[in-house]
């Protein structure tokens, strides 16, 4: 079981996403969880959880630089949501883009 | 205009990244978070003894006798009139989370910080009498709306400062053969210790001016001239040019511009529903109820009009399909969809009418209060996700319905040619056939 976690502001419009993603992966029988939270909340639950991917929604982009450099010894991939795929929420290339990311992360290790 | 609009970027996103991360506002933000929805479910209680249809009082007269209406306040003042009380825990909570200290431990060092500052005396004139007793007691005159100030300045000193100490390490030294638990025990104790100590003195210190306390001198010069100044017509207009330019940038406006605002419009918001619950004349038309309930619709940029203008107009498949997908968060008040989507963020066509259509919601409701054709708004906490002609009546009435009915609908109208425009782009683009994503994968070829 894959964690691909999202943050935004108050996880709202994010839910919404993940919501969108979780469709794909049943359809296609991933074993992915996939979950929305607020940025506040970030560090409890990145360290006790270790999620294998994370994303944050474009709104709240300017916390990238500051996580990557965080977290860079947990070891898993922080990027940012593309803002049209957040947009027009598109679950499929989202989770396309998160699984991507675990996959070149783990070939990397 | 590219080049204004990258230097104009280079300016506000270091800002964002500032007001965003500032662990101070933050945990103002979320402080407010505990006490937020205690304060709508007394604000039910308040909106049931006084339901904006005339004849209700009377008609549950009839049934629950004369009265009634009093005994319904008590949750009232349970929630409201303790909201400092509930801020300065909030806050101390979530400060102490952040500083990684026990975040239970910093809720009350704040609350009995708070406690220190605050003189627990209540002036008392009986009826038809010249002396002013002095009676033994927690002010209520302070716990509510009018101690916020010094509330949040105190939670945030007294839980840095434990959490410093904290950190520091220190401890008393206790002598060989003394069990390290009860050494420990005495550690606790330091940190704790400190921030009283220190807020003693503070306190100790303000009783040597003439205001007697940090209360009076907070309330009057910086509460009362920050609310007074937030309390206009163009402080809120600044505001929110501010908030939709962030926004235009792809940041979320509304929680950087509101860390700063909210705390303002919160008291502004308090006072209206004080003078509310006491039956007195409501005194400030620009508070955070009118924020949530008149400034936009839909969210930032008031886009529920935009949604309505997408779906009615705009033939490009690109459109209809995310007017159909945004309309359902919209009406709870959610637009990423729209500002990402459409997109909003960096479309200079659609930035005027973004700005714009909550201006003008602005001006509008505040001239139909101020002409006092709109009530005021009641102060009443309703979820700013609250759908609108339901969140105007509660907070204004009828006619508070009505005028968002009509800025609603005035909305539409700004946004149509510019969603034209648009719409017209997209047009001509989906003409041409699309290539397809060259770095797509596919779901079946993943082995996990």
């Amino acid at each position: 079981m894959r964690k691909i976690y999202l943050f935004c502001d108050a996880g709202m419009s994010t839910s919404l996403l993940v919501k969108k993603m979780q469709d794909v992966a049943e359809k296609h029988n991933l074993s992915v969880k996939i979950e929305a939270f607020p940025f506040v909340k970030a560090h409890a639950i990145i360290t006790e959880e270790r999620p294998d991917c994370i994303l944050l929604g474009p709104q709240v982009r300017f916390l990238l630089n500051e996580m990557q450099e965080k977290y860079k010894d947990l070891g898993m991939p922080i990027e940012v949501i593309n803002p049209v795929d957040y947009g027009v929420m598109n679950g499929e290339n989202v989770l396309k883009f998160a699984i991507k990311l675990i996959k070149e992360n783990e070939k990397n290790k | 205009m590219q080049r204004f609009m990258d230097s104009l970027e280079k300016l506000l996103m270091p800002l964002a990244e500032k007001i965003g991360k500032n662990k101070y506002l933050i945990a103002i933000r979320d402080g407010f978070l505990i006490s937020s929805p205690l304060l709508i479910i007394g604000s039910f209680f308040l909106l049931v003894a006084n339901f904006p249809i005339p004849g209700w009082n009377d008609f549950l007269a009839k049934f629950f006798g004369e009265g009634w209406a009093t005994k319904l306040m008590q949750p009232v003042r349970a929630t409201f009139d303790v909201m400092t009380i509930l801020a300065v825990l909030g806050i101390g909570y979530s400060l102490g989370r952040q500083l990684d200290v026990d975040a239970i431990a910093s809720s009350a060092i704040a609350l009995v910080a708070f406690f220190i500052l605050t003189p627990f005396i209540t002036n008392f004139t009986p009826n038809d009498m010249e002396v002013v007793y002095e009676v033994k007691s927690i002010p209520l005159k302070w716990v509510g709306s009018n101690g916020l100030f010094v509330g949040m300045i105190t939670a945030l000193t007294s839980v840095l400062l434990f959490a410093k100490i904290v950190k520091k390490g220190w401890i008393i030294k206790m002598p060989e053969g003394v069990p390290p638990t009860v050494a420990k025990s005495f550690a606790a104790l330091i940190p704790s210790g400190i921030v009283m100590v220190v807020f003693f003195i503070v306190k100790t210190l303000f009783e040597f001016t003439s205001y007697g306390n940090v209360h009076e001198i907070i309330y009057t010069y910086l509460q009362a001239p920050l609310t007074s100044l937030g309390n206009t017509l163009p402080a809120m207009v600044i505001a929110y040019i501010f908030l939709h330019l962030f926004w235009f940038f792809g940041i979320n406006g509304s929680s950087v511009v509101g860390a700063v605002y909210n705390p303002i419009l919160r008291v502004l918001s308090a006072e209206n529903l004080a003078a509310f619950q006491a039956g007195l004349p409501i005194p400030n038309i620009i508070t955070g109820t009118f924020q949530d309930m008149f400034a936009t619709f839909g969210g930032a940029g008031s886009t529920l009009s935009l949604i309505v203008a997408m779906l009615y107009i705009c033939k490009s498949k690109r459109i209809k399909e995310l007017g159909k997908l945004s309309l359902l968060p919209g009406i709870f008040g959610i637009n990423e969809p729209i500002i990402f989507g459409l997109p909003i963020m960096l479309n200079p066509i659609m930035l005027i009418p973004f700005m714009l259509v909550p201006t003008i919601n602005i001006i509008i409701a505040y001239f139909a209060m101020s002409l006092g054709i709109v009530p005021l708004t009641n102060g009443v906490s309703v979820p700013w996700t609250t759908p609108l002609v339901f969140s105007g009546f509660l907070v204004s009435g009828i006619r508070g319905a009505i005028l968002q009915i009509i800025l609603f609908i005035i909305g539409v109208f700004i946004y149509i040619p510019f969603i034209k425009i648009v719409d017209r782009q997209y047009l001509k683009e989906e003409d041409r056939l699309q290539s397809e994503d060259s770095g797509d994968i596919s779901f079946d070829s993943l082995d996990f």
